[in-house]
């Protein structure tokens, strides 16, 4: 036992060891002009940490995005799934542990940008460092706003994206047009409709608990436990009343996004749900959803956020990570990016600080085919509340929900 | 009779997944209440070879991985199991086996993450070799653990006695002996490492790119073609080493 | 001789080192992430997680669900392999069996639980079948065979995974024991088949597979991808209840899953040294 015990000890002594061997503090790094960067970043490895659930987007970087900043400064960049929390403990760890990050890029938002702030885990502010960074539309409150965060150079924008509903054309000929109508429309059509309890299902209890308050203001600046406590009581009384309603007589729910998906796909249920305003067309471009898929934001609006990029403050190849930021913002990445039979991820570009004949090709993008336009649902944007209404929502849903008995 | 009954049952039992997947892996937008697909396509397939050019090198890769963990594992379990067996306790060397079983392997990849990071692993195949030995060694030691028994030691002494050299003892009667469970062992400790993307993923930051890392992703997607098409590039390989290596892995040892 | 045991015990340290080191180490950090001494946001000591802990019935829930899931699978597999070991011996020596039994070993949980949901869910592939037959006649209708109550789809699960593994296992054993040589021996004493199989058989092969059947229900108890796939989110398995408190949203609930995964390894720990020192005194 004792033998053990000094094992123990040992390894735990590991813990306190071992002290800082990063070569370049972070001032050092965002000191330097961009040309030195440039000069600095070329022929270096890149490591971006990314999800990588859709061929789609995995193609898009490894085709387009790998090739090219090859081509451009001789970067290799290495792609690899992580996201979320997992993301925000690797990157917490290493640097507990005082040591180089093993991630240079990650693609982040809202509750992981939260986090990983926390942590300190992020190089910048970088943003004004890219020369393309004057073509991002900064002024717009849903991209220079991450869930209420002030972005403050500390992550870039990427993409920007609004929660649909998605439903079966062929199955529901009128679907409830807004929140209000929702309820009544469930009991009518029972075992269609269900919520899955991961982030999108949170974004929508977000935009039903916005609904039903009537005031998005409410929900501005941070997080209010009085106006939370009155309006999610509100939202899980409506929840419970439609419950019996529900796929499976609302007596369990799905656990994943990917797994509602499927159920959709296979005609189990009538509604599924996406935070990308574009991926009902990306889904029945891969034969996944049925070609009667549509998709619609219902009234008064729902959530529309950005997701960004950060560079690891860690990171041993800081430079070269810049650059390839620099590269996914540029016009043409962007471009390629929105273009439903690649991606369709709406670009974080100030069109009007494009040359003319860059705005055109934007404008002239092949338009969706399922999906609504997205002029038509900008007036139905609302902003992503502070992260604490989600974690709230995200524990209060199993409690007040899934794990109440059914009425 | 009963027993044709029994190996047909259980031989569509086992070669239903494979048929299902493979219907999946060519059909889209198939649904309820059709029973076989409307229509055909490689789509999937395609799609998943243009997302990633490089499943080839994350084959040889995995291979070359699982290989390695299943020979360090089964040699190394072999070994152990015979030190542990002559140890003074070896029921406490037993149950210390079971500690990393403990850990549930969610909680154990990340409970070991700060101690790979900081011996300097972290994002190395070394990372990756450590954690999946730490499932797969106490496995195939608790696994061959049974093989050392009274019986054994007897068998080898009787070599001994009949004028063997140790080393002819163990290759001409004990390994013998123990082939039955050294191929589980083996098979299982192979796949083990072959099927592991929590392992691999984190403690490599994504770095090692093993077949299985590159298409795990999909498999929980929302994509069921595609996730059929990953399904069968994790399953085919094995499946097929499995198909090559049946007479070695079958063959009765001869004892001699 | 001495030189071959001197490497024994290097051996035996090295791998002390790896097995014992390494999980204890990340013990301790769990123990000390839970009350606020290590972790991403550790502000330093509190009492404050273990003290709510009271409160909180989840993870007792979790347990008690997760043992009755792995207690079934193991009994229901060691039933189909121990029937299969002594009721078709014959069968299993011949062609294909052999191969025919390693097949499923290819399958990981992740891929098991896609297909068993696209298999048994109510728009998959049987319900399909029973509604071109005329067996059902709506969606609805299909009896709800994962994502049930009562684990079942977990259970089916695990037991199309562990059984042949334990049929594998159980044979070589039978082999390697001499088992058939004991079988003539009884019978010629004057034995009935029944009394080799329940007497001799059956305590041999269960005494002997003891630590792999133990190491089966154990990663049934920690699975992760069966039940996040074939189950419901209550009641939650172990592992996923460990990974919504490690995985989700919120930096500050660490410690509190830190201590969930304390407590849930010192747990396991514990069942482990009392089943262990059980099949010891069954030993004979």
């Amino acid at each position: 036992m004792k033998k053990i015990l000094l094992l123990f000890l040992a390894a735990l002594s590991l813990l306190s060891g071992c002290g800082s061997d990063m070569f370049r503090t972070p001032q050092q790094t965002l000191a330097q002009t961009w040309p030195q960067i440039e000069a600095k970043g070329r022929n270096q490895p890149v490591s971006m940490q990314m999800w990588m659930g859709d061929p789609l987007i995995n193609k898009y970087m490894s085709t387009y995005v790998k090739p090219e900043v090859k081509r451009l400064y001789g970067i290799d960049l290495q792609i690899s799934a992580a996201q979320g929390a997992g993301l925000a403990q690797t990157l917490a760890a290493e640097k507990e542990a005082g040591q180089p990050s093993q991630a240079d890029i990650v693609w982040i938002n809202g509750e992981t940008f939260y986090q990983l702030r926390q942590v300190d885990a992020l190089l910048g502010p970088f943003v004004d460092k890219l020369p393309n960074a004057h073509f991002l539309d900064l002024q717009n409150p849903f991209i220079n706003t991450d869930f209420q965060q002030p972005v403050a150079g500390m992550e870039c924008p990427w993409g920007n994206v609004q929660f649909t509903f998605i439903y079966d054309s062929s199955k529901v000929a009128r679907p409830p047009k807004s929140f209000a109508e929702l309820p009544a429309f469930v009991k009518a059509h029972p075992g269609q409709f269900t919520i899955p309890n991961e982030f999108t299902g949170m974004t929508l209890l977000k935009s039903w608990m916005m609904a039903l308050a009537g005031d998005p203001k409410l929900f501005q600046g941070k997080f209010n436990e009085a106006v939370y406590t009155k309006w999610s009581g509100e939202l899980w009384r409506q929840v419970n009343a439609s419950r019996p309603y529900f796929w499976k007589q609302g007596q369990t729910f799905p656990e994943q996004l990917a797994q509602l998906h499927q159920l959709f796909a296979n005609g189990e249920v009538a509604f599924t749900f996406s935070n990308n305003d574009a991926e009902v067309d990306n889904k029945v471009n891969q034969g996944v959803f049925p070609a009667t898929a549509r998709a619609y934001v219902p009234t008064p609006g729902t959530i529309q956020n950005s997701h960004y990029l950060g560079v690891v403050q860690g990171s041993q190849h800081p430079e070269a990570a810049l650059l390839v930021v620099n590269f996914l913002i540029s016009p043409e990445a962007q471009l390629k990016k929105m273009d439903p039979n690649v991606w369709g991820d709406h670009t974080v570009l100030n069109l009007a600080a494009l040359t003319a004949a860059q705005r055109q090709q934007f404008e002239q993008l092949p338009s969706r085919r399922y999906a609504p336009r997205r002029a038509s649902i900008q007036g139905l944007a609302l902003a992503e509340p502070d992260p604490e209404y989600m974690t709230r929502l995200f524990k209060d849903f199993r409690a007040h929900v899934i794990e109440a008995p059914v009425r | 009779m009963r027993s044709k009954l029994l190996t047909t049952l259980l031989g569509g039992l086992f070669a239903l997944p494979f048929g299902l997947l493979a219907l999946l892996a060519v059909a889209p937008g198939w649904r309820f209440p059709a029973v076989l697909p409307a229509e055909y396509s490689l789509g999937a397939l395609r799609s998943l070879l243009a997302a990633d050019n490089e499943l080839l090198a994350g084959l040889g890769r995995s291979l070359l991985l699982a290989s390695v963990v299943a020979a360090v594992a089964t040699a190394g379990g072999f070994g152990l199991a015979w030190a542990i067996a002559r140890t003074a306790r070896p029921g406490r060397w037993e149950a210390l086996s079971y500690l990393p079983y403990a850990l549930p392997p969610v909680l154990l990849a990340v409970l070991i993450q700060p101690f790979i990071i900081r011996l300097h692993l972290s994002g190395s195949v070394g990372g990756v070799l450590v954690g999946l030995l730490l499932i797969a060694l106490p496995f195939a030691t608790l696994l061959l653990r049974s093989f050392w028994s009274q019986q054994a030691t007897e068998y080898e002494q009787l070599a001994r006695t009949l004028g063997c050299t140790p080393r002819q003892a163990f290759q001409q009667v004990l390994l013998p002996l123990a082939w039955p469970l050294l191929r589980t062992a083996l098979f299982q400790t192979f796949l083990l490492s072959w099927f592991d993307f929590g392992f691999t993923n984190l403690l490599s930051v994504g770095k090692v790119r093993t077949l299985t890392v590159q298409v795990f992703t999909y498999v929980g997607e929302a994509n069921a073609q595609l996730a059929a098409v990953a399904s069968l590039l994790l399953l085919l390989p094995p499946a097929l080493l499995l198909w090559v290596n049946k007479k070695a892995l079958l063959r009765r040892p001869d004892l001699g | 001789m001495s030189s071959k045991l001197r490497s024994g015990k290097l051996l035996l340290g090295l791998y002390a080192l790896l097995v014992v080191g390494l999980p204890l180490a990340g013990l301790g950090y769990a123990l000390l992430g839970s009350v606020g001494v290590v972790g991403p946001l550790a502000a330093g000591f509190t009492g404050r997680y273990w003290l709510a802990l009271g409160a909180d019935t989840g993870l007792l829930k979790s347990a008690l669900f997760s043992l009755w899931v792995a207690g079934a699978s193991l009994g229901l597999s060691v039933a189909a392999a121990l029937g299969l070991v002594l009721g078709a011996q014959a069968t299993l020596r011949r062609r294909p069996f052999p191969t025919l039994l390693y097949v499923p070993l290819l399958m990981p949980s992740l891929v098991m639980g896609f297909y068993l949901f696209q298999l048994l869910s109510r728009a998959g592939w049987l319900s399909r079948l029973s509604f071109q037959l005329g067996l059902t006649h709506s969606l609805d209708a299909f009896p709800e065979l994962v994502q049930d109550a009562a684990g079942g789809g977990i259970i089916l699960a695990q037991v199309l995974l562990a059984f042949p593994f334990l049929t594998l296992l159980f044979q070589a054993i039978y082999q390697e024991s001499r088992l058939d040589d004991y079988r003539q021996l009884t019978q010629t004493l004057g034995a009935s088949a029944a009394q080799f199989r329940w007497r001799v058989a059956v305590p041999v092969l269960l005494r002997r597979a003891a630590p792999a059947l133990l190491l089966s229900g154990i990663a049934t108890l920690g699975a992760y991808d069966l039940p996040l796939l074939l189950g419901r989110p209550y009641p939650q398995m172990l592992s996923v209840y460990i990974a919504t408190r490690l995985q989700r949203f919120d930096l500050r609930e660490l410690p509190a899953a830190y201590l969930a995964g304390f407590l849930v390894a010192v747990g396991l720990l514990g069942l482990i040294l009392v089943l262990i020192r059980l099949t010891r005194r069954h030993a004979f």
